[in-house]
């Protein structure tokens, strides 16, 4: 029997719990609620979770301010919940260590395959000793990193190094959320100019031989503000 | 006032002060003896009354009648004239040099004078002005500093409406998906109306949220280069959150087009589009999303096969009022926010946007941004 997995709820509003914890619970986790930055803390240290929930409008502590004292002494996955139009705060959240973020008002399945996603690749990262994997698949999409082979439905697409590259690194985390200066500084250096439009040129034309109309793309999916994300293998 | 006007007052004056003059040296007469004195009181006189009359006239005439007094009454030979030595020319021109002198010092003085008053109501004049002007600016900075408050707080109560809605939102979504609770079809219909109501309250709070930050700072909107099909693709998944069933037809130019923009804003003013054609012509398929490049634009079409626009509201459009849009019951409902934020954030960036019923009977919205960052120009 596999032990249910432990999440950390970090909200103050009571309303918006009941209705998280619910999910959560009907999904097969155990949930554990913090309403503040103190609290917080000592429930990490006591319960270990194995994913936080973190609702940046904190009432005793500025939710970022927390994240990053947090990061200092624990690894585990945390997804911030914010709003929408906040984007910066989402950067600076995924900057200082978040894993990923939910905007609200978040749909059921939207919040359900975050978590998936955060838990399977701190799986991963465990299990493999931080070997990625050589294959990856989603949709009829599918990318080997041994052989620099992409092929879509089987017909295989040609790209650029650098195209190459982008297209694993977001393989590699794909359904979480890559900012634009993560990925510049994974493919260019970390002095690359901090200028992305060299990114977002080399992202239309991945679009362009990948998807079949880059104005719906399925598989490389946009995340306004904040960065990219690759559709999640099923 | 002329130098040779004729005044009664003047003339009473110079009179009396000659008069005056002869008699005060009738009585020094005897005391002092010399001839110098009278003269000396006669200049007096001339001075004085050159000084209070208008004019040269009544000095010269005064140092005339003053030169003949002196002669006739107080001079060798004593009452009657005699001209001949050669002193007097001397003395009258004297006397006449005084005279005009002292005249031409009195003009000038009033002259100045006047000037002065004049200066003086001038000065009033501008003290007041500026007190007007800085009192209107006062009024500007006060409407303004309201503005800003009154910013704030809209700000702030749609910060406080989203808490409630996100879990009136997330509840009434929890009940409808957990599967462990038995749920009448008919309570499923209940949940699936709050959920629905709730997430467009919070579209509305969020059109609301961005119409105070484009108001609070209009030249403040902060532009980077986006690619035009990366908004229109997250406005179209996004839009199909709320609506599984849409069916939208993108299209973007081949060749990548970047346009500068607040991409949360133009993503606002497509989801309100699409939200529009969907709600307005009553059918989530054949709606159609277009972009391309028309010389310095970026521009952005939305268009559905509904009933088309009436008359009415294209004029109403045109005209700027937004807000009367709301009268025509549900399917009309937040049609005036929604198009009226759309207006506010494609003006903020020096865009266009218009509406017109295109050929097939539908509505067509059209918006377009400007491809290069020059200098704005504040209107």
């Amino acid at each position: 029997m596999s032990s249910k997995r432990t999440i950390l709820v970090v909200e103050d509003e009571a309303s918006i719990c009941n209705f998280i914890t619910t999910i959560l619970h009907s999904n097969g986790y155990t949930a554990v609620v913090a309403g503040s930055a103190s609290q917080a803390k000592s429930m990490i240290s006591s319960y270990c979770p194995d994913l936080i929930l973190l609702d940046l409008g904190l009432p005793d502590m500025d939710g970022l301010d927390f994240l990053s004292s947090v990061r200092q002494w624990c690894h585990t996955p945390i997804i911030v919940v914010s709003a929408r139009t906040h984007e910066s705060e989402k950067v600076q959240a995924l900057d200082l260590g978040a894993d990923d973020y939910i905007t609200k008002p978040f749909g059921i399945s939207e919040l359900t395959a975050r978590i998936r996603t955060a838990l399977r690749h701190a799986d991963q990262v465990v299990s493999s000793a931080g070997v990625p994997a050589s294959r990856f698949s989603a949709g009829d999409l599918m990318v080997d990193l041994d052989k620099r082979l992409v092929t879509v439905a089987g017909k295989e697409i040609h790209f650029t190094q650098i195209e190459f590259k982008i297209i694993a690194l977001l393989c590699q985390h794909a359904g979480k959320v890559l900012t634009y200066d993560y990925i510049l500084k994974q493919i260019w250096g970390p002095y690359a100019v901090n200028d992305n439009q060299i990114l977002r040129v080399n992202m239309a034309n991945i679009r362009r031989k990948l998807e079949e109309n880059p104005a719906s793309p399925k598989y490389i999916l946009t995340e306004l503000g904040v960065g990219y994300r690759m559709l999640e293998n099923q | 006032m002329g130098k040779f006007e004729l005044s009664l007052t003047d003339f009473v004056k110079t009179a009396g002060l000659l008069l005056a003059a002869y008699a005060a040296c009738r009585l020094l007469q005897p005391l002092t003896g010399a001839e110098n004195n009278t003269a000396l009181i006669f200049v007096l006189a001339v001075v004085i009354i050159s000084r209070i009359t208008k004019g040269y006239l009544y000095g010269i005439f005064a140092s005339l009648v003053s030169m003949f007094c002196i002669n006739y009454f107080f001079t060798y030979p004593y009452s009657q004239f005699n001209f001949s030595l050669s002193g007097y020319p001397v003395s009258f021109l004297t006397l006449f040099a005084v005279s005009t002198t002292v005249c031409a010092l009195t003009a000038q003085a009033k002259r100045q004078t006047e000037l002065a008053v004049d200066r003086e109501k001038q000065a009033k004049e501008l003290f007041e002005l500026n007190q007007k002007l800085s009192e209107e600016q006062q009024e500007i900075r006060m409407v303004a500093e309201q503005e800003k408050i009154r910013n704030n707080l809209l700000r702030a109560i749609s910060h406080d409406l989203r808490t409630p809605l996100t879990s009136i939102f997330g509840s009434s979504s929890t009940l409808l998906t957990d599967s462990t609770e038995a749920l009448s079809n008919n309570s499923k219909k209940l949940l699936a109306d709050i959920r629905d109501d709730s997430e467009w309250l919070i579209r509305m709070i969020e059109n609301l949220l961005i119409v105070t930050k484009i108001s609070s700072s209009p030249t403040a909107l902060k532009k980077t280069e986006e690619a035009a099909e990366e908004i229109v693709a997250e406005a179209v998944s996004q839009t199909k959150k709320r609506y599984p069933k849409l069916e939208v037809t993108a299209h973007v130019p081949d060749q990548l087009l970047f346009v500068p923009m607040d991409p949360i804003l133009i993503e606002q003013v497509l989801i309100n589009l699409l939200e529009n054609a969907i709600r307005h012509s009553g059918d989530t398929s054949h709606i159609l999303l277009d972009v391309e490049k028309d010389g310095d634009y970026a521009v952005f079409a939305v268009s559905d096969r509904g009933r088309g626009l009436t008359e009415e509201i294209l004029k109403m459009l045109e005209k700027g009022k937004l807000q009367s849009l709301n009268t025509g019951g549900d399917s009309t409902r937040g049609m005036g926010i929604g198009l009226s934020v759309c207006q506010s954030i494609v003006q903020a960036h020096n865009g266009y946007f218009k509406a017109e019923n295109s050929r097939s009977g539908g509505a067509v919205f059209r918006f377009g941004l400007p491809l290069t960052t020059q200098k704005e120009e504040t209107p």
